[in-house]
């Protein structure tokens, strides 16, 4: 980074609810996961509690179109947006996401496996003839990795350089990195970066069990949180003033660290050698399960909720399932 | 400002396997789109597509084509793990390789940073119905199934566990899934990140191989593919034009700074000039119509470059054949470009290769070497009858020998991502 950035706005949702306030804090057991009860039932993991009406992203009919990621994406960019009241403009904002695999609804599936059966195997002669009929004509736009992005950039009416890129962790440090650079490069004035994602999908978490990274103390969660970033502000949430990856930060020393990883024995290594490199800093810990291409945006948003809490300097760490770790720097001034 | 030089090339496409092949499939003027031969697709209402001319991809024919024996511990470990059922991975192997080879890299250049376009996972509906019982998916069933390491859908990284795996390339990878947008914008930003001196080198490019069941029958459920089973259901910008044809392959590239291009000696086969991103924020279902948006990306790649609109020598068109894009891609030439719009050559290769969806940037921008490789810009296959809609000098099918020196690539993805990318002869 050239030189500091300003956070002039934030919007999330996760396990404690909308917004960042309590991220930090948040501490509850694993319940019983609503999404995975009937694919894989007994699963205990981190859920977004119900939402009204008027706190979720756009309509009934547009919600259909969207996996779980693209709506709790759409949340936080809605959001952030409004925070940082940015409400004219808007076709250069830039947008930069983490996003999940595909996140389609699975209930489309069964139907189209029924109708693609012959003599009990799949036949590709019947899935021409019968089970491509099954599904929705619009299930290709819940399958889009990209339209965990692009949802909510069509309700806000987003139209700046953006990017997409996959993470089960460090794509989304990639995107924060990417949207600082934006501003840098004054491809934009005004870009928000963030992530979004859910880990309680039938195929993900079959595919994690098959890992083995079940077995190693992954519990799943989900959510989406958006920054919203400006080269210059009068009175920002907080300034941005180092991110990379890896772990470790240069000096000055901050005042608390906010550290999550995807498993307890991770996060034991990680706070060993943070403590290491910053001894005697409050460490606390993310307590809301794995997110994946959510899980670096939602430990942004407990930094800044600690920065609320009277830090003045917060240093984030997060490493995601995939081993790539990140840090943030954030000040409340300079 | 570090210049960013092309050194390597690799492409698999419809024509072949090689960039040789690619570059003399455009200059025939003929189109790939056949019949389909990977799977049985007779029964689909569409069953034509560009498919690489590889129906099965056999184990050892794939490690002779990476240069390495069938026995190689690594392509065995790939292959019984089913990488491979994921036809993208092998399109991704081979083209880099090529890349590789061509741009003259060494050992020692084994962590290089990677930029790619990737397409959507493959779900593998037969892994399902291995577990479908009674009218519905037995989950608790699933982990004793006897199935290959890859089951229900490949991994969405899959392709870059290959590189690194089976052709031990270990740099930090940058995966961009911005559907038919992520191969220019993986360019773009492996460009990025060499201007910026993050490196000097980078591998960029994309790879997508949608034509299997579902991946193709989604696009026919969405009402995007031309209902025509022939090798003329394309038609970029012709009043007849009814929908896209599907597309398979991958284009990768070796992107290195120029300085340190020619202190070895490598060739210098193009430059990435400039380049912009904007996102329509219009609708789900079809692209602004205004092409603003589209538009905003075409000038922002030309302020990057440096370069007014009349330096363009040639426009490689996003042109899918499809109602709705391609007279919205002509407003936003016409937008971007003001009076040069009406002058400087424009041409679609979709009608030829079809629509590679992720991988699709990533190869229009490989055509757009072409004209630097061999002095002729692709035709527009298919485009014999002009719309009024989409007023533009739209080439059509045979290649046309022309000097260019700058050459913009549109790229306008699913969802409203717009790319354009503009080259420089060397």
């Amino acid at each position: 980074m050239k030189r500091p950035v300003a956070v002039v706005g934030a919007g999330a949702v996760g396990p404690w609810g909308l917004g960042r306030r309590g991220a930090s804090t948040y501490h509850d057991v694993p319940r019983p996961s609503r999404q995975l009860h009937v694919s894989h039932p007994g699963v205990v993991g981190f859920e977004i509690p119900e939402l009204l009406p008027n706190q979720d992203a756009g309509d009934g009919r547009q919600r259909k179109l969207m996996s779980q990621g693209a709506r709790l994406g759409a949340i936080a960019i809605r959001d952030a947006l409004l925070e940082a009241r940015w409400t004219e403009g808007r076709e250069g904002t830039g947008c930069f996401m983490g996003v999940g695999a595909s996140g389609a609804h699975m209930e489309e599936l069964p139907a189209v496996l029924e109708g693609s059966l012959q003599d009990r195997r799949f036949s590709e002669a019947a899935f021409g003839e019968r089970g491509l009929y099954a599904c929705n004509p619009l299930f290709v736009f819940q399958l889009m990795h990209n339209f965990s992005l692009c949802h909510g950039a069509i309700l806000a009416g987003i139209g700046g350089p953006n990017g997409a890129y996959y993470s089960r962790g460090g794509g989304t440090w990639t995107a924060l990195e990417e949207a600082i650079a934006a501003l840098e490069e004054s491809s934009c004035s005004r870009v928000l970066a963030g992530g979004t994602d859910s880990a309680h999908h039938a195929v993900t978490w079959a595919e994690f069990r098959g890992e083995g990274v079940v077995d190693s103390g992954l519990v799943p969660s989900e959510g989406a949180a958006v920054l919203a970033l400006e080269r210059e502000a009068d009175a920002p949430l907080a300034w941005i003033t180092s991110v990379g990856g890896g772990f470790m930060a240069e000096p000055p020393a901050p005042d608390a660290i906010f550290l999550s990883a995807w498993n307890p024995t991770l996060l034991g290594s990680l706070e060993e050698a943070l403590g290491q490199h910053h001894p005697g800093i409050p460490v606390h810990h993310g307590r809301f399960g794995e997110a994946l291409a959510a899980g670096p945006a939602l430990t942004w948003m407990a930094g800044l909720d600690l920065l609320e809490q009277g830090y003045d300097s917060v240093l984030v760490v997060a490493q995601g399932v995939d081993g790539q770790a990140g840090h943030l720097c954030l000040r409340r001034h300079l | 400002m570090i210049t960013v030089a092309i050194t390597g090339l690799g492409v698999v496409s419809p024509f072949g396997i090689g960039t040789k092949s690619f570059f003399d499939g455009l200059l025939s003027a003929q189109s790939a789109v056949r019949p389909i031969a990977s799977f049985d697709a007779s029964r689909l209402p569409v069953n034509h597509a560009a498919e690489v001319p590889v129906p099965r991809i056999e184990a050892a024919w794939l490690a002779a084509g990476l240069r390495r024996k069938a026995e190689d511990p690594a392509m065995l470990q790939a292959w019984k793990a089913g990488w491979f059922r994921d036809r993208k991975v092998a399109w991704a192997l081979l083209a880099a390789q090529e890349a590789w080879e061509q741009a003259g890299l060494r050992d020692t250049d084994l962590e290089i940073p990677m930029s790619l376009g990737l397409g959507l996972e493959q779900a593998l509906l037969h892994d399902f119905t291995l577990i479908f019982e009674q009218g519905a998916i037995q989950w608790c069933a699933e982990p004793l199934a006897t199935l290959p390491t890859v089951r229900l859908r490949t991994p969405v990284d899959l392709t870059v566990r290959a590189l690194k795996a089976v052709l031990g390339l270990g740099g930090q990878p940058t995966l961009h899934v911005s559907a038919c947008a992520a191969g220019a914008l993986a360019v773009a930003h492996g460009a990025a990140l060499i201007r910026r001196g993050s490196t000097s080198l980078v591998l960029c490019g994309a790879t997508d191989a949608m034509i299997n069941p579902l991946g193709l029958g989604g696009m026919i459920r969405l009402g995007a593919t031309s209902p025509r089973n022939s090798p003329e259901a394309c038609r970029p910008f012709d009043r007849r034009r009814d929908g896209l044809a599907m597309g398979e392959g991958s284009a990768i590239f070796v992107l290195e700074a120029e300085g340190h291009a020619k202190a070895r000696g490598a060739r210098v086969l193009g430059r990435v000039r400039g380049w912009g991103s904007t996102q329509d924020g219009y609708r789900v279902t079809a692209p602004r119509p205004d092409g603003a948006a589209a538009s905003r990306a075409i000038r922002r790649a030309l302020d990057t470059a440096g370069l007014p609109p009349e330096a363009l020598d040639y426009v490689n068109a996003h042109g899918t054949g499809t109602p709705l894009n391609d007279p919205a891609e002509a407003q936003a030439i016409h937008l971007a470009l003001g009076d040069h719009a009406a002058s400087v050559p424009v041409s679609s290769i979709k009608g030829a290769v079809g629509h590679l969806m992720a991988a699709a940037g990533a190869l229009e921008l490989a055509a757009c070497l072409l004209p630097f490789e061999r002095g002729f810009i692709p035709g527009t296959v298919h485009h014999q009858q002009p719309d009024p809609d989409c007023p533009l000098r739209v080439l059509t099918a045979e290649a046309v020998r022309h000097d260019v020196h700058f050459a913009l690539s549109n790229s306008f993805g699913f969802g409203g991502q717009n790319a354009s990318v503009i080259l420089e002869a060397p």
